[in-house]
């Protein structure tokens, strides 16, 4: 029984967790039709926000400002430099945002070395939770997500701001014709996206290894879950969470890791070849 | 100077051995520089360990070079990038040894590029294999420092039978051969202690979520788990498994966590976390203390921290100069002929060679915070059968 | 872009010359880069050429390297190597071809998914190597493999690979200068369009991504006696990116392109690696400005440089010595739509739709807009789904077909926005729609219907004098222009039934008078049946024989242009119906 609670809350927190990490990459793939390779390596900038945030003996909370200001200015940098010049050609924007990973990660290294590095534990300790003693700091973290996505889904509901961004980007003549600058838009949108990652990486960085290459572990994973949920909407990337999140743990519980693995290969690639708008699908 | 002892000790039969060699060394020394290529990962995710083994590389020849050299020849290092696939690694070496004529190899890199590389040698040119790996290397020309799983949990399961209570073992690696080979190893031990293995789990090196791992340890009421998960997974699972509170009631033993993987665990959650290796940088032996003392004074307090990975290209230099002094030269097959019952001393302690492997002095460590402290030393562990 | 005999021969010299004047390291060194070359000409095919990006091009490559490896490693030689290396092109392409085929059937377009899916079956692919250990030696590898007997990996075998990269060269030569490389081009261009002249798009896909397998199967084949050892690296991910990397630095519009782009990168990060700690960081740098500044690659750019672009046969003006025969007519012209419902979401667009067309001639159908004139025509084409009703052609019901399927049952489209191909020339558009319904399986390879003309071209040129002009790019084209070739293509492919949209749409009252005449002419000549949805009424006096009228998905009323014009129900809706 108790095993069943402990998966049953692994999973919640499998979740919310990618629900979190995702976000960025709904807005900027899912919006702007940008496949940003480079996706992860801005959860790994947060990680190491926080970390620099630690090593200047700064409270951890420090980091989350901390976080978006560099989120920002790259960003800001990455769109303007790079981004803009391809929204028509999407292959060419993997390409080059796979290039911008290799050249974050390699600049992360060369400031803060190689090594893994540890930021410490915020909550340490567990709570009991449904009969399972379950890490503290995870509890909170659900709680946040939880109230972020709230809040943001009611925004949402209210401005339908992202039909408004997809609208626009991909009919810039009537935004234009309606005053709107559409350049300015996309930008700060690619700037709110890769932001949301800086968070998710801020959040994540008492549970996780920080080191350069973490960024790879969010960024295929991302990709499968925005594909099964369906593009574009913030539905989509829950129902993309859950199911992605849903079959890694419940296959891992049931048999073990590489099934896990595994299945989430298989069920991405079914989706991908049999409902490639995703569940929620919006015609 | 007293700390240099050891050294001398190991490389005074090099010296002799030139000494006496007569107009072979008279001829070695024409010949110039004896080039060693040594190939590291420099680039990608185990370049983490790439600046350690040069500096530990670096000490070595220093040291060898001051007391006369390989043969009475200086030694001059070629490092090599092999922190990529077996066909870039492959390219690397073949550079050095047709291209800038190494003479010899050191490598401490993955068992899929040490395959390469033993295929592209076929026992023309020797080639010292250093780290921790499988077992069961037997190429010609080829001969193995590294800990064998044998070597690291022969001692180290008992131990931790009879002083910490392990009796239920859950076993967990990445999905690959090491940790498959160790576990195959481990089973036999935990048998001959009178334990049990409660599970056994593989994991695909990209997996980053140990959560169904943790349920089930803490389901089957594992009392320890043996952890063959390398670098990052291995980090990632450790913060885990402390973070749901499993850390005081089930012990942790790992086979590959050196100095970097628990600093990335973190100081808080390292409790009751041992690791066998036959190198720790905490090591309290004069020559070890020695060692470790040199290696800051040439590189400084902030030079990347010692580990086994990295230190084990310095025993590594140091077999190529007792193994070429022994045999009296630089040819593979004569290093084949003369290396059983090859020994030496280094900071690990001594080593003595037969079937390609060495026996060697094994450690115990337990986390210390951030620290590893060396809890229980094994005098002279054999490597198992290899060359069967 | 097709190289000449000249150059070629030239550039095979020249790397014949490698192992002389540089050395055998060199050389073994230059033979893994023109292996990994040899896979990412396949993945230029795919790219370049048709359009979409395979991302796990890595899983062929170590397939072929797998079934090598273990052939060499029983021992048995050449008798080994020889149905080996076959099994490492054909199971690739066999498994690419399959996978294609599955997917591009549920899905028009080039998007992402597809590139999506071949990353998660290279994923797949690596963690079944790692995992099978008893097959594939897991993350160790396969080790020991032997190089081919009489031929040292480090030495002669250097040629080989220089052989087999002139043969993947001129295959793939063979297949971008022949009609099949034209079609994938055009289906980079315009996949729909293409469609509507009967071509399965899909398999046109699945073909290329199987020779793109094959040619990576075959480098994987190259590599196992080369490196002697086959990990699960050349299965995965990293690898198959590199592929995308070298075809795009190299360029990917060309074959040796993305050959130069894997020596020059392997090169540069072989040479870089050792001697400068920030060499990642220069590779990406490098990598990042061509995908800016150089979407063409470096080939692209050495193309331009040396003035030397040389266009493919099929673009160069050419004669059309072959004057194909008219396909036979006819036989009977029943059109029957059969309460057809077709819905959006809730909204009803065809709400039990009911006419007949049993006679040749021009049939306008007009209505307001949104009464579902357009969606008529897309039903009947397969382009939206039938939910309740039939649509019947020549006693065969084509509810739900398929754009190619009702292409391929002679009926022709032309949109309401001119679609061409207007990255082909115009040539090539005319070939296209020449080819329509024509080429054997064996003319897919052929230069021979590049030579096709036909009494319907002839008479197009005379009328549209643009046509003659074979070598301007379609997109060039004014928007009459485009409507007009579109309307010339449209009756290439010699429909029995053809729908015309709006076909004067934008067009000045010259070139409308020119189009009217155009396709009353042809209508009276061929006694086909065409069906016309206009708004422009001076269009449907002129033409037609017959007047549909729809309203709110239903035909309001049927009959000549007088009868019709009568009708008092049609008198309201034109009143109060419309904007």
């Amino acid at each position: 029984m108790e095993l069943i609670a402990t998966h049953g809350l692994n999973f919640l927190y499998a979740f919310a967790t990618l629900a979190l990490v995702v976000l960025g990459l709904a807005v900027v793939f899912g919006l702007l039709g940008v496949m940003n390779m480079a996706h992860g390596e801005f959860v790994m900038i947060g990680a190491y926000s926080a970390l620099a945030v630690q090593q200047a003996g700064l409270p951890f909370l420090f980091a989350i400002p901390a976080a978006i200001a560099v989120c920002v200015v790259i960003g800001w940098l990455v769109e303007w430099g790079l981004v803009r010049h391809l929204y028509k050609r999407p292959f060419d924007t993997l390409l080059a945002t796979w290039g911008l990973a290799i050249l974050m990660r390699e600049v992360v290294e060369a400031i803060f070395g190689r090594e893994y590095q540890s930021v410490d534990q915020v909550l340490p300790g567990t709570f009991s939770l449904a009969g399972v003693e379950y890490p503290a700091y995870r509890v909170v973290l659900m709680g946040i997500i939880a109230v972020l996505f709230g809040a943001l889904f009611a925004w949402y509901q209210r401005s339908n701001a992202g039909a408004r961004v997809k609208a626009m980007v991909q009919n810039p003549a009537l935004a234009a014709a309606m005053g709107i600058d559409t350049e300015r838009l996309a930008r700060w949108t690619f700037v709110f996206g890769v932001t949301t990652a800086g968070l998710a990486g801020v959040l994540l960085s008492p549970l996780v290894r920080v080191e350069p290459f973490m960024g790879l572990d969010y960024l295929l994973s991302s990709f499968f879950i925005l594909v099964v949920g369906g593009l574009g909407s913030l539905e989509g990337l829950i129902v993309g969470s859950g199911v992605i999140g849903g079959t890694d743990i419940f296959l891992s519980a049931l048999f073990d890791k590489t099934s896990g693995y595994l299945g989430v290969l298989t069920i991405s690639i079914v989706f991908l070849w049999l409902r490639p708008n995703g569940i929620v699908s919006r015609l | 100077m007293k700390r240099r002892d050891f050294v001398k000790a190991s490389i005074s039969a090099t010296v002799v051995s030139v000494l006496t060699g007569g107009s072979f060394g008279a001829r070695a020394l024409a010949a110039g520089p004896v080039k060693v290529g040594v190939l590291i990962p420099l680039s990608g995710p185990a370049g983490l360990f790439g600046p350690s083994s040069r500096n530990c590389t670096q000490l070595a020849v220093d040291e060898i070079n001051a007391a006369g050299g390989i043969l009475g020849r200086q030694i001059e290092p070629i490092f090599a990038d092999v922190g990529g696939p077996p066909a870039d690694a492959t390219q690397a070496a073949l550079q050095l040894w047709k291209g800038d004529g190494a003479e010899a190899f050191i490598g401490m890199h993955d068992s899929a590029v040490r395959g390469a590389l033993t295929n592209l040698f076929k026992g023309q040119v020797p080639y010292i294999y250093t780290p921790v790996y499988e077992g069961g290397e037997c190429s010609a020309g080829t001969f193995v420092l590294g800990e064998t799983p044998s070597q690291q949990l022969e001692p180290a399961i008992p131990w931790m039978a009879s002083n910490k209570g392990a009796s239920k073992w859950y076993l967990i690696g990445n999905d690959y051969n090491w940790p498959r080979d160790t576990n195959a190893a481990a089973k036999g031990y935990i048998a001959g202690t009178g334990g049990e293995v409660v599970g056994e789990e593989y994991l695909p090196f990209t997996v980053d979520n140990f959560d169904s791992n943790l349920a089930k340890i803490k389901d089957t009421g594992a009392d320890a788990v043996l952890i063959t998960l390398v670098g990052g997974a291995s980090v990632g699972f450790n913060r885990a498994f402390a973070s749901f509170g499993l850390a005081d009631d089930v012990a942790r033993l790992g086979t590959l966590i050196e100095e970097n993987t628990l600093a990335g665990i973190g100081a808080e959650n390292s409790v009751n976390l041992f690791s066998s290796a036959g190198y720790f940088a905490s090591i309290d032996t004069p020559s070890a203390r020695s060692f470790a003392e040199k290696y800051v004074a040439k590189f400084g307090a902030d030079a990347a921290a010692l580990n086994a990975l990295g230190q084990s290209c310095y025993d590594g230099m140091l077999l190529l100069a007792v193994l070429a002094a022994k045999a009296g030269s630089l040819s593979a097959a004569d290093m084949d002929a003369a290396a059983d019952g090859t020994s030496y001393e280094g900071p690990r302690g001594g080593a003595t060679m037969s079937d390609r492997h060495v026996s060697k002095d094994i450690y115990l460590a337990e986390a210390d915070g951030a620290a590893f402290k060396v809890i229980a030393t094994f005098a002279d562990v054999g490597a198992g059968d290899n060359c069967a | 872009m097709a190289l000449s005999l000249g150059y070629s021969a030239a550039i095979v010299v020249a790397l014949a010359a490698v192992p002389f004047a540089w050395g055998s390291f060199t050389a073994f060194q230059l033979g893994l880069y023109l292996i990994y070359g040899i896979a990412a000409q396949g993945v230029a095919l795919c790219w370049g050429r048709a359009g979409f990006l395979p991302l796990g091009q890595a899983l062929f490559f170590g397939i072929g390297a797998y079934i090598v490896g273990a052939a060499l490693k029983t021992g048995a030689g050449w008798a080994a190597f020889a149905p080996a290396i076959i099994a490492a092109c054909v199971l690739p392409a066999l498994l690419a071809g399959l996978v294609g085929l599955l997917v591009f059937n549920r899905q028009i377009g080039s998007g992402p998914y597809f590139s999506l899916i071949t990353l998660a079956l290279a994923m797949l692919g690596f963690q079944l190597a790692n995992a099978l250990d008893w097959l594939t030696g897991g993350f160790n590898g396969m080790t020991g493999i032997p190089g081919l007997p009489g031929i040292d990996p480090f030495g002669s075998y250097y040629f080989v690979i220089v052989a087999a990269l002139v043969i993947s060269t001129a295959v793939l030569a063979l297949v971008a200068s022949s009609p099949f490389g034209q079609l994938l081009s055009a289906v980079r261009d315009n996949e729909e369009r293409l469609q509507f002249f009967g071509f399965a798009t899909h398999r046109l896909k699945a073909a290329s991504f199987a020779i793109a397998g094959a040619v990576a199967g075959l480098a994987g084949a190259l590599y196992a006696p080369h490196q002697g050892i086959v990990t699960p690296q050349t299965v995965g991910f990293l690898l198959s990116a590199e592929l995308v990397i070298w075809t795009a630095v190299g360029g990917r519009f060309g074959l040796l392109g993305p050959v130069a782009g894997a020596v020059l990168i392997g090169f540069m990060a072989s040479g870089l690696r050792n001697s400068f700690a920030y060499w990642e960081i220069a590779i990406a740098l490098v990598f990042i400005v061509v995908v800016l500044r150089l979407p063409a690659g470096l080939g692209g750019l050495a193309a331009g440089l040396l003035g030397r672009f040389v266009p493919a046969r099929s673009q160069l003006v050419r004669e059309r010595p072959q004057l194909v025969e008219r396909s036979p007519d006819a036989g009977n012209c029943d059109l029957r739509f059969d309460a057809v419902h077709v819905r959006m979401g809730t909204v009803e667009i065809l709400n039990g739709l009911e006419f007949t067309v049993d006679q040749p001639g021009v049939h306008c159908i007009i209505g307001p807009n949104g009464a579902g004139k357009t969606s008529a025509l897309n039903a009947l084409t397969g382009r939206l789904p039938v939910a309740h009703g039939d649509i019947v052609w020549r006693g065969r019901s084509l509810a739900n077909t398929r754009p190619y399927l009702a292409a391929r049952h002679r009926i022709g489209r032309k949109f309401q926005v001119p679609s061409v191909f207007a990255d082909l020339s115009v040539g090539q558009n005319l070939d296209i729609a020449l080819w329509s319904g024509r080429l054997a399986w064996f003319d897919y390879l052929s230069p021979a219907p590049f030579g096709w003309r036909t009494g319907a071209l002839d008479d197009l040129r005379d009328r549209f004098g643009f046509l003659a002009d074979e070598t301007r790019r379609a997109g060039e084209l004014s928007v009459g222009e485009r409507q007009m070739l579109d309307f010339s293509m449209t009756m290439l492919a010699e429909p029995h039934l053809v729908l015309l949209d709006e076909p004067c749409a934008g067009l000045s009252p010259a070139e409308t008078g020119a189009m009217i005449e155009a396709i009353a002419a042809i209508s009276a000549d061929t006694g086909l049946v065409t069906i016309i949805v206009e708004h422009d009424m001076a269009v449907v006096e002129r033409l037609a024989d017959r007047v549909i009228v729809m309203h709110q998905g239903e035909v309001l009323t049927a009959g000549a242009m007088d009868e019709v014009r009568a009708d008092q129900r049609v008198q309201a809706v034109y009143a109060g119906g419309t904007k």
